[in-house]
């Protein structure tokens, strides 16, 4: 057991950190973390301007094989993602960067690489997930938007749903049914595809508090070249499933809570209740302690996550855990922190607000973890058929 | 970064693992808890020559010199089979006279130490039963070359076996509780000292040890005069996390069975296994499993390196005090009544829990130390 970094290593924590903190100064108002890059231009345009300051150093390809501009190795990446983490800074796509990125370089043709990874890693197109549906969530396979093939197109009908950022994302991928015939998991195929193309309407879902990160997304007659697609055709599936793997280490969110801790560590310091710090409250201090305990785990469990990945051993239990794990804990924090200002726990980004609004904003926003990318319980079973050996369900 | 066990502690690990279950059955352990004893002093002996007792004892005092965290992979594997007797006991008596102790006391102890042939505990809770140095009044007092301790310590673990108690005493008041601490190593077998076993629930033989005019020598203090308490904080950190590392074994034990045993369990003409009722419990154990061990290996990688990490390790022992109990407690749940029987396995670790969160400090004492370090003033 080493979890000691390099000189080299370290030398790169440094200036991943440099340039955040740097990047960190020029946030504007209306960026108050990840989500609200979908919900404001200024923030979009924030997002855009640290893609392009990532772009340039190379880091939005940390990685990947020289041949596709790559540098660094995984390891690179887990550092990078701290310190974006830790700072609250965008301008790694989500989708594009860190899901679809991956998956090229693993299962796309040579054509579909070259053509779509260098636009990636220069920051210029962004991308959103087109999977679930109206009737497909959990159980995905059981999708019905269809693809059907037309000399050199697929003729895309039907709707998506739950995709995020779809009204700024300049590209989709998404999974579609190619082949309706075709027995389950054996039916679908990956899709690349432009978001400007005819055909294609996307309106916003107001989310539970009346903000807008998701869309759903309705395909009238979308015509796509047939080329663009990833895997084989008809076997979609397996592209799901091999992106589904990359990125779970939750290292970013788990540092972007460790600076909230900070943060509300320095507010129970400086603001008194009763006549005295709320800091000297054993209450506060019990609670507050448990958290960074579970915090502390959380980053222990990354890094294991993190230092599979890296030696090509990925442990679907392990990401599944730590997805579980991190997620969980945002939303007992959310409530924990809430509940520790008080009143004042209620109000939104205003003069009223304390640390800017961000944990009445937290307090929903963590359904965002909890219930994307495989709600915790899809995450549950995985850790019980896959890792435990038990029974599928029937 | 490379979270992998080395080649050493993969060997040790599997010779642990080998060793303790042809060794020390649950037939043994169950014989041991209602022994007088409560310990083995034939696979005592065996486990000398194995070199567990100088596993960190330098090689120059005749231990094997490993390092702290080899030292975590055996207890894991001990944690998992569950070996009563007092190997924690004289480990972490052992940190203390490694931390403190004269090279006259070095040379000594530890080579016997290493060899088996001693028994060490540690007596530092008393009367009101808290880990902080405010607890600390038995009191020593100068007479000649000679001190005398008088009081009564709770909670020593093994010292009706022991060759030596190290007694942490009061030897000056002051409104600072911390200083004023001395340790003294004292012959277990003394004048005027007294031994009773307490009953609990571990059966793991806390006793009462009476002190009444005991003369102990000046050569004998571990450290100095007046400033043990650092020391003792060293202990308890080295403790708690050693701790840890016995308590992930058993709670990797605890997930193991019951896993095992919903496999085998039918209900409604299937396996109880195959219920999601179940099911997301089982993952929740597993879960918690693993964020306790890397928690765990981190604490104790950084301890190994020497780098400071009393957060660490009090996050590691808060945290793993609440994951033991609650696995255990589910282990038990989702066997169902089988598991409340005495003559079943999964009791053993389910009492023990307990036993494990209470041992160098409970959950909240180790988050009022992780308070004081996240910056809460």
């Amino acid at each position: 057991m080493d979890l000691s970094l390099t000189d080299e290593q370290k030398v790169r924590k440094q200036e991943f950190n440099d340039v955040c903190k740097e990047l960190e100064k020029k946030k504007p108002p209306s960026y108050l973390g990840f989500e609200t890059i979908y919900e404001y231009d200024e923030a979009w345009e924030y997002n855009l301007y640290c893609a392009k300051e990532f772009a340039k150093k190379g880091w939005l390809a940390l990685g990947w094989p020289p041949e596709y501009g790559g540098k660094g190795d995984m390891m690179d990446r887990v550092l990078f993602a701290e310190a974006r983490g830790y700072y609250g800074i965008p301008g790694v796509d989500i989708f594009g960067v860190q899901m679809l990125a991956p998956t090229l370089l693993q299962a796309a043709s040579e054509e579909i690489k070259r053509e779509f990874l260098p636009p990636i890693a220069r920051g210029e197109v962004m991308w959103c997930e087109l999977w679930s549906e109206p009737n497909a969530g959990s159980d995905l396979a059981s999708l019905s938007t269809t693809a059907i093939k037309k000399g050199d197109e697929y003729i895309i009908n039907g709707q998506k749903t739950w995709n995020t950022g779809a009204l700024k994302a300049d590209w989709g991928f998404g999974v579609f049914k190619t082949d309706p015939d075709a027995r389950k998991h054996h039916n679908m195929t990956f899709i690349l595809h432009d978001m400007k193309l005819p055909g294609i309407t996307i309106r916003p879902i107001p989310y539970l508090d009346g903000h807008a990160p998701y869309c759903e997304v309705y395909f009238d007659d979308v015509h796509v070249p047939a080329k663009n697609i990833v895997g084989q055709e008809h076997e979609g599936w397996a592209v799901v499933n091999l992106l589904a793997g990359f990125e779970r280490s939750g290292i970013n969110e788990i540092m972007s809570m460790i600076r909230g801790l900070e943060d509300l560590v320095e507010f129970c310091n400086k603001t008194k209740r009763h006549g005295q710090p709320l800091a000297k409250n054993s209450l506060v201090r019990n609670r507050l302690a448990e958290l960074a305990c579970g915090l502390e785990a959380a980053r222990a469990l990354a890094y294991r996550v993190a230092d599979l990945q890296n030696r090509n051993e990925m442990s679907l239990m392990d990401a599944s855990a730590g997805k579980i794990f991190f997620s969980e804990l945002g939303e007992r924090f959310a409530f924990l922190a809430t509940d520790i200002l008080g009143p004042y726990g209620q109000v939104k980004t205003s003069r009223w607000a304390p640390l800017d609004g961000v944990w009445e904003r937290m307090f929903h926003e963590h359904f965002i973890t909890t219930v994307s990318m495989g709600t915790n319980e899809i995450q549950r079973n995985i850790i019980a058929w896959y890792g435990l050996g038990l029974p599928r369900m029937r | 970064m490379d979270l992998r066990f080395t080649e050493t502690q993969e060997i040790l690990k599997k010779m642990a693992r080998d060793f303790l279950t042809k060794e020390c059955p649950k037939t043994l352990v169950r014989k041991l808890e209602q022994s007088e004893e409560g310990y083995s002093p034939e696979v005592w002996r065996k486990m000398a020559e194995l070199g567990w007792m100088g596993l960190i004892i330098p090689e120059e005092y005749g231990g094997m010199g490993y390092t702290f965290q080899d030292l975590v992979v055996l207890l894991e594997e001990i944690g998992r089979n569950i070996l009563p007797g007092p190997l924690i006991a004289t480990i972490t008596s052992t940190f203390l006279i490694l931390e403190a102790g004269t090279e006259e006391q070095k040379k000594e102890l530890l080579p016997k130490i290493a060899q088996g042939e001693l028994i060490l505990t540690t007596a530092l809770l008393e009367d009101d039963g808290v880990f902080d140095a405010s607890g600390i009044t038995v009191k020593a007092t100068p007479k000649g070359d000679d001190f005398v301790i008088n009081g009564t310590k709770l909670f020593v673990e093994m010292a009706h076996v022991a060759n030596h108690i190290i007694c942490i005493t009061r030897t000056k008041d002051g409104i600072v509780t911390e200083k004023g601490i001395t340790l003294f190593i004292v012959d277990a077998k003394a004048t005027g000292i007294s031994c009773e076993v307490m009953p609990t629930i571990a059966a793991d033989k806390l006793c009462e040890v009476r002190f009444k005019n005991v003369t102990v020598r000046k050569k004998n203090m571990l450290g100095k005069i007046d400033e043990g308490w650092p020391i003792v904080e060293m202990m308890l950190r080295k403790g708690a996390i050693a701790k840890c590392a016995e308590s992930l074994g058993a709670i990797e034990t605890c997930v193991e069975m019951t896993v095992a045993y919903s496999k085998e369990r039918t209900q409604y003409e299937r396996p109880i296994g195959a219920f999601q009722a179940l099911q997301h419990k089982m993952a929740d154990m597993w879960t918690a499993m693993e964020t306790s061990r890397y928690l765990i290996y981190e604490a104790a990688w950084m301890e190994s390196e020497g780098l400071p990490c009393a957060k660490e390790a009090s996050m590691a022992k808060a945290y793993v005090n609440e994951v033991y109990k609650d696995t255990a407690k589910w282990a038990v749940r989702l066997h169902g009544a089988i598991a409340t029987s005495a003559d079943h396995d999964i009791p053993f670790y389910y009492r023990r829990s307990k036993a494990a969160d209470i041992a160098f400090g409970g959950t909240d004492f180790h988050r009022e130390i992780v308070a004081q370090k996240i910056g809460l003033a």
